[in-house]
């Protein structure tokens, strides 16, 4: 059942203090550059929150780190029967986290990362003792970044499921709806800051998002793209679009959904090592180079295909939904416009001209 | 460069010439792919047909080292069709007349015979060039390293001021800086010739000016440059009176000579006859190998500092975590030998070492690491602390005054080709390494993208010569030999290589030659003349005879 | 984790970028939306800048030449020794008998110092750099 409260801007700082004592707070921070960015909180005070600006991170990286370690090993060359392996795990500190100001988007992005490494029939506990307890308190949007789409994916500007507080800025005030266990017993540990939203503040919440969905100016037909994948896969549309493929991995490593990972072992000296595991991309010739030099996946092409094909077609096929989030992190940071609304457009340009570029 | 990156994105014309631009300078072929989108019309002069020559709307493959025939035909051309600027020539040039008999020496139908390069195209690239209102030159080592690259530059340089595309945004000649702080060690004097801010060792009141500061008395002769020191007088062995005396002793700072230099015989010879070789490095290189001294140095995570970009931006990196095991930042070696050798030089931080470079190099005048914290850094030249930063040069006139035209003619590589040494080799670098390997190929992500070292190929010489893909080629020179796998690819013309200096199981090095440049000193890296035999594999067990 | 502002360390772009810190660990790199070069995007090299910093094969001790064989020192010894070398070959043979290579992978703060040292403390202007190369 969800619960609505109000929660007064002027005590949004103060309950952040408190709650930063237990845990450690991560929230989009403007830095002295002028970049924001999901950043862990030491001094509530000192810092410039900003919940103005999307985060150009998602919280990818506190969940599955670019590079982390997973065990440590010894190499014994004289076993009994030959080289013998003995592994030390080594896993992360569990740390109670909150989360605050999160965009739905990257809510959307957890969930789905949530799928892939906690689901299946083995869970991956790296990423579970960071997941474990985290707090989200998310925020849901009033108007649309620049590149974003989330209206088009369904993943967004605000949330019906999966955070354990929802804000909405309803100007001098946050409307607050609780969702998971986690956000109902915070709302009753810190009740004095939380009192019961009115009739005028749940209008005033409705009207935010209705209008929030009617400021998006860009139009990724993700569903529409869905359906023509279903059909057809065509090579016209990925030939073009690798063409200006800088095979930087930049997509993969700045998306929120993107979960691909390589495991290296990097030996230390003659009897020990570390088993390392680091992000990788499907767009790098390497993810499917195998030994004696044969790729099944060579040309650029086919690599761009596969990328989109997993985020429109197969996730579909598996999950239900297509596990693009709609963040449109790709589109700024592709100069190549090898983006996912770039090839939406493209693909949607293609059909329209009964499968052929019009 | 005289321009900012960012410039790149409102030229009308570029003119691109010896830069493998999408793989070395990924930023630049960013603006220069978005000003394509935007309409700009894009040349590119390069032997090889690179990604960038691909989306060039003229591609100049011209014959390796003919640079400055190229541009004298393009500059004929805009002489006969009066597309020069005479104003400009007349405000802020000299010598344009020595340069214009020059010009009308020169056929276009030679130049074209002599480059490979058709007729039609110079001089439609001469036209695109001369005529549009911004049209901007990058280059890159492609010019700069042969027998000729100080001739080559120049060339460039006249083709820019004959059409006057240098004084404004948007326009210029602009080298493309190959390592992140190549721009900056030149700037800090880090040369034979000059103090920081490339004042001259050999003016008296410069120099006076330092031995005040520094409170010493200091050389007068310029001294020798990294050629000279690691191929002692092998290099002069035409002249050999000229020659220096051989260094007895060396203390190298971060770099690898015995990958990056050419002739890497000379090199091993040299450092191995020294007295004494310390090194300081982030690994044990195949140049620390040799030292007799060895210092575990930080790397970029571990310091703060600035560095200079390409643009001549100067930024602050901010130190991450503390030095990795027991190894310490370079200025601390050095203030720590200096005390040793009887010079006391103290520094609470590096932001006082950047306060005396303020105090003396009027280039980084206002260079304080308080402006560059929190910023993105300035651009010089930036005289006082009030000043905003440069974001392009000569603006009203050149560092000298006027501009100089200084013809040239057609300079012979020092490696010819002949019948036993039938191809003709090109050396660069490749997209997932970085200079010698010591950083890039000890990271799993880049190294499994390119493991190797791959020769680039024709795929007609590969069928004459019966190699596929992944077959070992072994390519051999007047000077060494190294063995490579091959990569038959259109990348290339017919009967040249292409191949990167990255690996040190096939330093390449070992093939090119120590001619360099007389002016700059610049090695000729980009030609040398080998031939390619492919080596036998036993059909049965796979093993290399 | 802390996200630490610096400069990627490879060509001549100059990119800025995030150092992600945790428990004193480079853990990874994120681009800057706002850097007037890199404008929110990173080549492969730079997403993977962090990678050799905590590599194995780091120096992690200053070495020695003993006995033909390079072995681990203290920094002192390491400094004395070194100091002893270069002012042996500069008594013997003069300051123009050493040379010195400076380095385009490290700061200005520290390629100033070292032709400082070269010229002020070894009294010879025989510095270069690989700018040529």
């Amino acid at each position: 059942m969800h619960e609505q409260f109000v929660l007064k801007k002027d005590h949004l700082l103060p309950l952040l203090r408190r709650l930063a004592r237990e845990h450690r707070l991560v929230a989009p921070v403007r830095n002295g550059y002028g970049d924001t960015m999901y950043t862990v909180v030491t001094d509530v005070d000192a810092c410039r929150l900003d919940l103005e600006r999307q985060p150009q991170n998602s919280l990818k990286p506190f969940f599955f780190p670019q590079r982390e370690r997973l065990c440590s090993y010894t190499v014994d060359r004289q076993g009994e029967e030959g080289m013998a392996y003995r592994f030390y795990p080594d896993l992360p500190e569990e740390r109670a986290t909150v989360y605050f100001g999160v965009r739905s988007c990257d809510m959307f992005g957890v969930m789905y990362c949530d799928l892939v490494f906690l689901q299946g029939e083995h869970r991956d506990i790296f990423y579970q003792r960071r997941r474990e307890k985290a707090l989200f308190l998310t925020l849901a949007c009033n108007r649309p970044f620049t590149d974003c789409f989330c209206h088009n994916t369904r993943t967004g500007p605000a949330l019906e499921l999966g955070f354990d507080l929802q804000l909405h800025d309803l100007g001098d005030r946050f409307y607050v709806e609780t969702g998971k266990p986690g956000g109902v017993s915070l709302t009753a540990h810190w009740s004095p800051f939380f009192a019961p939203a009115g009739d005028d503040d749940r209008q005033a919440q409705f009207q935010n998002v209705l209008e929030a969905r009617s400021l998006f100016q860009r139009q990724v037909h993700v569903d529409l793209a869905v359906r023509l994948l279903a059909r057809h896969e065509p090579e016209e549309v990925f030939g073009r679009l690798s063409r200006r493929c800088q095979d930087c991995g930049g997509c993969a490593f700045i998306c929120p959904t993107c979960t691909c990972f390589n495991i290296v072992d990097q030996p230390l000296d003659q009897g020990r090592g570390e088993r390392l595991r680091t992000w990788d991309a499907c767009t790098f010739a390497g993810f499917t180079r195998m030994a004696g030099d044969h790729n099944p996946v060579d040309l650029a092409a086919a690599r761009i295909k596969k990328r989109f094909l997993h985020k429109l077609k197969h996730d579909v096929a598996k999950h239900g939904r297509p596990s693009c989030v709609g963040c449109g992190r790709c589109v700024g940071m592709c100069f190549g416009g090898v983006d996912m609304a770039s090839f939406v457009a493209l693909l949607c340009e293609w059909d329209g001209g009964k499968e052929g570029w019009r | 460069m005289t321009n900012s990156i960012n410039e790149l994105d409102h030229a009308q014309v570029i003119l691109v010439s010896g830069s493998n631009t999408t793989e070395a300078h990924p930023q630049v072929a960013r603006r220069i792919h978005d000003s394509v989108d935007r309409g700009a019309r894009l040349i590119v002069v390069d032997p090889r047909r690179t990604d960038m020559a691909r989306l060039a709307h003229i591609h100049l493959q011209l014959r390796p080292g003919t640079d400055i025939p190229l541009i004298n035909g393009m500059m004929r051309v805009i002489l006969d069709e009066g597309l020069i600027d005479d104003l400009f020539i007349e405000m802020r040039t000299e010598n344009f007349f020595a340069m214009r008999d020059h010009l009308l020496r020169v056929e276009v139908e030679e130049v074209a015979a002599l480059t490979g390069v058709r007729e039609g195209l110079i001089r439609q690239a001469a036209r695109l060039y001369a005529q549009a209102q911004r049209s901007v030159i990058c280059y890159c080592l492609g010019v700069t390293q042969h027998v000729c690259g100080t001739a080559n530059v120049q060339a460039y340089a006249n083709l820019a001021m004959l059409t006057g595309h240098v004084e404004q945004e948007f326009t210029g000649v602009d080298p493309l800086r190959g390592q992140n702080n190549v721009q900056g060690a030149c700037d800090m004097g880090a040369l034979p010739n000059v103090y920081p801010g490339y004042q001259p060792v050999t003016d008296a009141a410069v120099r006076a000016k330092f031995e005040q500061a520094w409170g010493t008395k200091l050389p007068e002769r310029p001294g020798m440059t990294l050629i000279d020191m690691t191929h002692g007088p092998t290099v002069w062995s035409e002249r050999p009176e000229a020659a220096p005396e051989p260094v007895r002793a060396m203390y190298i700072m971060g770099e690898n000579p015995m990958l990056s230099d050419p002739g890497i015989q000379h090199v091993e010879a040299t450092l191995r006859d020294l007295d004494f070789l310390v090194v300081s490095d982030l690994f044990l290189t195949e140049t620390a190998r040799l030292a007799d001294v060895v210092f575990p140095a930080a790397s970029f995570a571990e310091k703060t500092g600035t560095v200079t970009n390409s643009e001549r931006r100067v930024q602050l990196m901010h130190q991450a975590i503390a030095p990795v095991g027991d190894a310490w930042p370079d200025d601390r070696i050095i203030c720590e030998l200096a005390g040793r050798l009887g010079y006391a030089m103290r520094y609470g931080s590096p932001a006082e070492i950047m306060e005396e470079i303020c105090l003396l190099t009027p280039l980084y005048g206002g260079m304080y690491h308080d402006r560059l914290r929190s910023s993105w850094g300035l651009q010089w030249p930036c005289p006082d602390r009030a000043h905003p930063g440069t974001p392009y040069l000569h603006k009203y006139s050149f560092t000298r005054g006027r501009g100089r035209f200084e013809p040239s003619g057609h300079v012979e590589p020092a490696d010819p080709l002949n019948e036993e040494y039938p191809f003709l080799l090109i050396t660069g670098r490749a997209y997932h390494h970085y200079h010698t390997g010591t950083m890039s190929r000890r990271c799993a992500a880049l190294t499994r993208e390119h493991d190797r070292p791959w020769i680039e190929i024709h795929p007609e010489d590969a069928a004459r010569l019966g190699v596929r893909r992944g077959d070992l080629l072994q390519v051999r020179s007047r000077r060494g030999s190294c063995t490579f796998f091959a990569r038959p690819t259109g990348r290339v013309a017919r009967g040249q290589l292409y191949c990167d200096f990255h690996f040190h199981e096939a330093p390449v090095n070992a093939l090119t030659v120590s001619c360099s440049d007389p002016v700059a000193r610049c090695p000729e890296f980009k030609l040398c003349a080998v031939n390619a035999v492919p080596v036998e594999q036993r059909e049965e067990t796979g093993e290399v005879m | 984790m802390r996200q630490v502002m610096s400069v990627c360390c490879y060509c001549g772009c100059g990119c800025g970028l995030y150092l992600l810190v945790e428990d004193e660990r480079v853990v990874g790199v994120a681009p800057s939306r706002n850097h007037p070069v890199s404008r929110n995007n990173l080549c492969v090299k730079g997403w993977h800048v962090h990678e050799f910093v905590h590599h194995p094969d780091r120096l992690s001790k200053p070495l020695v030449r003993r006995g033909g064989e390079l072995r681990p020192a203290s920094w002192d010894e390491a400094l004395d020794r070194a100091a002893e070398g270069l002012a042996q070959v500069k008594e013997r043979y003069g300051p123009d008998a050493i040379g010195v290579l400076s380095s385009a992978k490290c700061t200005n703060e520290e390629n100033f110092l070292l032709q400082k040292f070269t010229r002020a403390v070894l009294g010879t202007n025989n510095i270069d750099h690989c700018a040529r190369l």
